[in-house]
């Protein structure tokens, strides 16, 4: 028996490892306003409720303490699981206790709080408050995806802190193997690429399943989020792959008393849904075994521990599955590529007419309820200056600021990343978030437990996706949104 | 006999805090059962919608089929649990080398939190790189997937629950069985009575009220799970083991449907009342009147 | 009747506690290996130790608060539900009250309500109700101690309920005619023959507590915070960090095992009583 520790090598692996050490690298730019700005508020601690991820880690542990600081404001960050997030929010802002001063808002879940004027109005705040404005904070700096956060008068009601897009992965070094290429090349006729359309990509999986098969390995052709019991499912389907054969919103038509079935004008049970769905579970059957059980947390396992050829995977994880070798054994070996696509999907991507996969992330917000608001815009500006965004992209690779592609760090990550970060910047504009939708969880949930049938085969694609989109159209007339 | 006086003052305050933090949030629930109220709906307000939910509640299939499961579910748990605890607590009964270090092995995994048992048991049986379906496989050409299959996730949550709980009942047996007096079983055994006599006619009499308490403490408990198999199924595959906690919980955390929610947790623990009270009244409320 | 090789015995508990620790053994796996290496067949025996999780355990200092706190909660409310249902099982035993069955059947059912939609009025109650000036039952350690009583405090009365039962009425009936006090009575008759019921319970009440999860992670925020609330938090979308989770929930077992080996005692205590009376 050997001890072995792990030591990871790689510039992100030590700057994760190593978060205390930017407290004291951070330099912040005119420190004298900060000081003065936070003098106003002694004795204030500010409190916020977020996941506890990478990046809401580098807030506790770099961004508060240097926060505290340079003003004399405590910020205590109680960090949750996902599902208990949402959770804690909610009631406080619901119940008006006014708990906490900052709230993570995932992209998906904005609409409903801005349904429900839990958010305070960030820029028209910062507006009547002028001395509270930081010279170094600008909203135009942000990236496109802000807009996420905008409510209808165009306005701020969230500081966005983690964006990411959700790719598509490949093994350079499976691709790049002369021995499979040309078996590959012999079997259809073709280079071994990663693929454009679905049919080249579930060839490829085909393949290398088989491959690994006759040769007795443990790798599979492709990954898939499809666990029968849990949302992740639900949300790899209708936001990563139905977008990709032209299904968009879920299948529901929002400007159409949102139908969901065909006959109403939706199309959760249109063909185009039919046909992406019959092609996921096709690659769900040729995946490695623990797919049925997979999240995103797992599928991502899966790919860092080599058991995938290719595969859709959240573009959090794949900052770590390319560099950390503590945590991949596929450092160095990943490729970074769009989507395989239908016939059609990339123009409507590019005329903004449709989009070609999910643009996921998260802000923090000031809820209303919150007690100590205005000491709460100073931090939510903080998060956002363009020497703390520079900082936080390398220890958690995620941009938000325009400004934060053109520093030499992120452009040396971005090389080892290879190229997501090009690919964020440039073609970030065709992914989408999740639909304008105050109901969001709420639908999920009401279809989920077909869904989930659909995947155990207990309902087959047609008849599923039917009942779907019945059950659909019949929680929103219930919700009071479809009349 | 001492005065009622003083046995009131004992018992107040387990009264007190059972009002405080039981009765008043029920009271609140049972309130709620009968509004509408989904924060995220186009009107989140809490409307007063009579006995709607309550209607809708007896057409609900999915609360039908939680509600077949379950009943599935407590029903092999605790029936195993108590034969297992029972034969279990019987032999801790006697004398052997090495049963002081065998009793606390034993009492292990109730230490273990129910999110950690079900984040083991999950990954101990996912296919393909769980141990357990390996070892069938290779041992005996199995295939268990408890992503696929609802039996096997079923059969799963029950082994869990099992391994889990058993020693509870274990211990709660040993208790009642250390303080019963030698003298019946002596005598039985003068009679030449057999083992089976002396377990029928003296010892189950005699233990009933601590087998009963553990039922009860037992039944509820299993169906209250929520944590154990949120985290191993998600209530998957499909609704194989969505379970009336797991129900619940979805009902009311994730889609925050908190009117319909109460009304389902209201019929639950009415439900329950009415189990335990049969089964109380048919087997030691006698008894404790003497 | 015929005498049984001990040794038989100790096989067949062998055999048992196999069964028993293996998940225990294979979380102490988990916790040995780096979580890529758990996504591959697994081989039964380690070849390699992984102690980075333990490291990073150990030197968290958030998490030695947790624990902390889910030692003062579980074992403030163990003695306080085991000792009020103590008292109120010596008054439903002892004393000819009206409606007492009724009331004791009616404690029950406050551990019977499934707990998640209990989550909102027992947070309303805590911030809004149950307050003195600014002090709110909220993410308070006390505030935990007596939420943990609903389900508790029902399970130290139905638990100590038949071992009350049994201790014979005559017996605290001659000391009071022997002109002893209702608390010498209590303290000096009924409570040591109570023990190995009470230590049973006692261990019970603290190991719900102890492993509760869904009550404290609705109803702590930052200073109450406890053990379970902490795991998990190491579930995330960026990744589960089965190997954290799994060196912390081993740590854990290290008080919780303390605990058990100090109340067992009296367990055994009853066991000689029960001998000796014999």
């Amino acid at each position: 028996m050997k001890t072995a520790f792990r030591a990871g090598a790689s510039a992100l692996a030590i700057a994760l490892a190593a978060g205390a050490a930017f407290a004291q690298e951070l330099q912040i730019e005119n420190e004298s306003w900060w000081q003065e700005a936070g003098a106003r508020f002694d004795g204030v601690t500010l409190r916020g409720v977020t996941e506890s991820t990478p990046p809401s880690n580098f807030i506790s542990d770099v961004l508060a303490p240097k926060f505290e600081e340079l003003t004399g404001i405590r910020v205590d960050v109680e960090t949750t699981s996902w599902d208990q997030m949402y959770d804690k929010a909610i009631k406080d802002m619901e119940a008006g206790t006014g708990i906490y001063d900052m709230i993570y808002i995932e992209q998906d879940i904005v609409y409903a709080y801005l349904a429900r004027d839990f958010l305070v109005n960030i820029s028209q705040a910062l507006e009547e408050n002028p001395d509270l404005k930081a010279a170094g904070y600008a909203e135009e700096n942000f990236t496109t995806f802000a807009d996420n956060f905008r409510g209808e008068d165009g306005d701020l009601y969230g500081i966005p802190m983690e964006a990411f897009i959700k790719i598509y992965l490949y093994r350079t070094d499976l691709f790049g193997d002369e021995e499979i290429r040309a078996a590959f090349q012999e079997q259809t006729g073709r280079e071994l690429e990663p693929a454009k359309t679905h049919e080249e990509y579930a060839e490829i999986a085909q393949f290398f399943t088989s491959w690994f098969q006759d040769k007795g390995e443990d790798v599979w052709g492709s990954t898939a989020q499809a666990h029968t019991g849990h949302p992740a499912s639900w949300y790899e389907f209708f936001e990563s792959v139905a977008p990709t054969f032209g299904v968009y919103n879920w299948g529901i038509d929002p400007d159409n008393n949102y139908a969901a079935s065909v006959e109403n004008g939706g199309t959760m049970n249109s063909d185009e849904a039919k046909e992406a769905m019959t092609w996921w579970l096709s690659m769900r059957d040729i995946a490695p075994p623990e797919s049925v059980q997979s999240t995103w947390t797992e599928v991502a396992t899966t790919f860092a521990a080599g058991r995938a050829a290719q595969g859709l995977v959240y573009g959090e994880n794949a900052a770590w599955i390319a560099t950390d070798d503590t945590k991949s054994r596929v450092v160095g070996n990943v490729g970074v590529a769009l989507p395989p696509l239908a016939e059609g999907v990339m123009e409507a991507a590019e005329s903004g007419e449709g989009y070609i996969g999910y643009y996921d992330g998260g802000a923090f917000g000031l809820p209303v309820t919150s007690k100590n608001q205005d000491a709460s815009l100073l931090f939510l500006q903080f998060m956002a200056l363009p020497e703390v965004q520079e900082e936080w992209a390398i220890a958690a690779p995620r941009i938000t600021l325009d400004s934060t592609y053109d520093s030499p760090k992120v452009a040396e990550l971005n090389e080892e990343l290879g190229g997501y970060y090009d690919m964020l910047r440039d073609q970030g504009y065709l992914f989408k978030g999740a639909p304008a939708y105050p109901f969001h969880a709420q639908l999920r949930e009401a279809t989920a437990p077909i869904f989930y049938q659909i995947l155990t085969g207990d309902l087959g694609v047609d008849e599923g996706l039917d009942q779907m989109a019945a059950t659909a159209e019949q929680e929103l007339s219930d919700l009071g949104y479809r009349q | 006999m001492q005065s009622n006086r003083l046995g009131w003052i004992l018992l107040a305050p387990s009264l007190l805090i059972l009002f405080l933090f039981g009765v008043v949030p029920f009271l609140y629930v049972a309130w709620l059962s009968f509004h509408q109220w989904n924060p995220f709906a186009a009107n989140p307000d809490i409307i007063y919608n009579g006995a709607e939910n309550f209607r809708r509640l007896v057409f609900d299939a999915a609360f039908l089929a939680s509600l077949g499961v379950t009943i599935a579910f407590v029903f092999f748990a605790v029936v195993s649990e108590l034969i297992l605890g029972y034969v279990l607590a019987q032999a801790f009964m006697k004398d052997f080398p090495g049963k002081a270090i065998f009793r606390t092995i034993h009492t292990l995994p109730l230490i273990m939190a129910p999110i950690i048992v079900g984040s083991i048991w999950k990954l101990m049986t996912t296919p393909s790189i769980g141990i357990i379906p390996n070892l069938l496989d290779t041992w005996f050409g199995l295939d268990l997937n408890i992503g696929q299959s609802a039996a096997a996730a079923f059969a799963v949550t029950v082994i869990m629950d099992v391994w889990h709980w058993t020693p509870l009942v274990t211990l709660t047996l040993i208790a009642a069985l250390v303080s019963l007096p030698p003298d019946p079983f002596e005598q039985a055994q003068i009679d030449g009575a057999n083992k089976r006599q002396i377990f029928w006619h003296i010892t189950l009499p005699m233990i009933a009220p601590a087998v009963v308490a553990t039922v009860f403490i037992r039944l509820m408990d299993a169906l209250r799970t929520v944590d154990e198999v949120l985290m191993l199924t998600g209530g998957g595959p499909g609704s194989a083991t969505r379970y009336l906690g797991v129900h619940i919980f979805k009902e009311v955390f994730p889609r925050t449907n908190y009117g319909y929610g109460s009304a389902i947790s209201v019929i639950v623990l009415y439900l329950t009342i009415v189990a335990c009270w049969l089964l109380y009244v048919s087997m030691l409320a006698p008894r404790n009147q003497k | 009747m015929k005498k049984r090789n001990p040794w038989l015995q100790t096989l067949f508990w062998i055999f048992v506690s196999f069964l028993t620790l293996f998940p225990i053994y294979w979380l102490f796996v988990v916790s040995v290996k780096p979580a890529v290496d758990l996504f591959t067949t697994p081989e039964i025996l380690l070849s390699e130790f992984y102690w980075q999780n333990y490291v990073d355990v150990w030197t968290d200092r958030t998490l030695r608060g947790y624990m902390m706190n889910s030692l003062i909660i579980s074992s403030g409310n163990a003695l306080l539900s085991t000792a009020l249902g103590f008292f109120a099982c010596y008054a439903l035993t002892r004393f000819r009250m009206g409606g007492k069955e009724s009331i004791f059947f009616w404690t029950i059912t406050n551990r019977m309500a499934p707990p998640a939609v209990f989550l909102l009025p027992l947070f309303l109650l805590m911030t809004q109700v149950y307050r003195v000036g600014d002090f709110t039952l909220l993410d308070t350690r006390i505030g935990m101690i007596l939420v943990y009583c609903t389900f508790n405090l029902p399970f130290a009365i139905w638990t100590l309920r038949p071992t009350l039962d049994g201790i014979p009425r005559e017996l605290d009936e001659a000391a009071f005619v022997d002109g002893a006090s209702s608390w010498k009575v209590i303290s000096e008759i009924v409570f040591p023959l109570c023990r190995p019921g009470l230590a049973v319970t006692l261990i019970l009440t603290w190991v719900f507590a102890w492993n509760e999860y869904l009550l404290a992670a609705t109803l702590t925020n930052f200073s109450a915070r406890t053990l379970t609330t902490g795991l998990s938090e190491y579930v995330t979308t960026t990744g589960t960090e089965w190997g954290i989770m799994a060196a912390i929930s081993v740590f854990t077992l290290i008080p919780a095992l303390i605990v058990f080996t100090l109340v067992q005692r009296h367990i055994v205590a009853g066991l000689t009583f029960g001998a000796v009376k014999g």
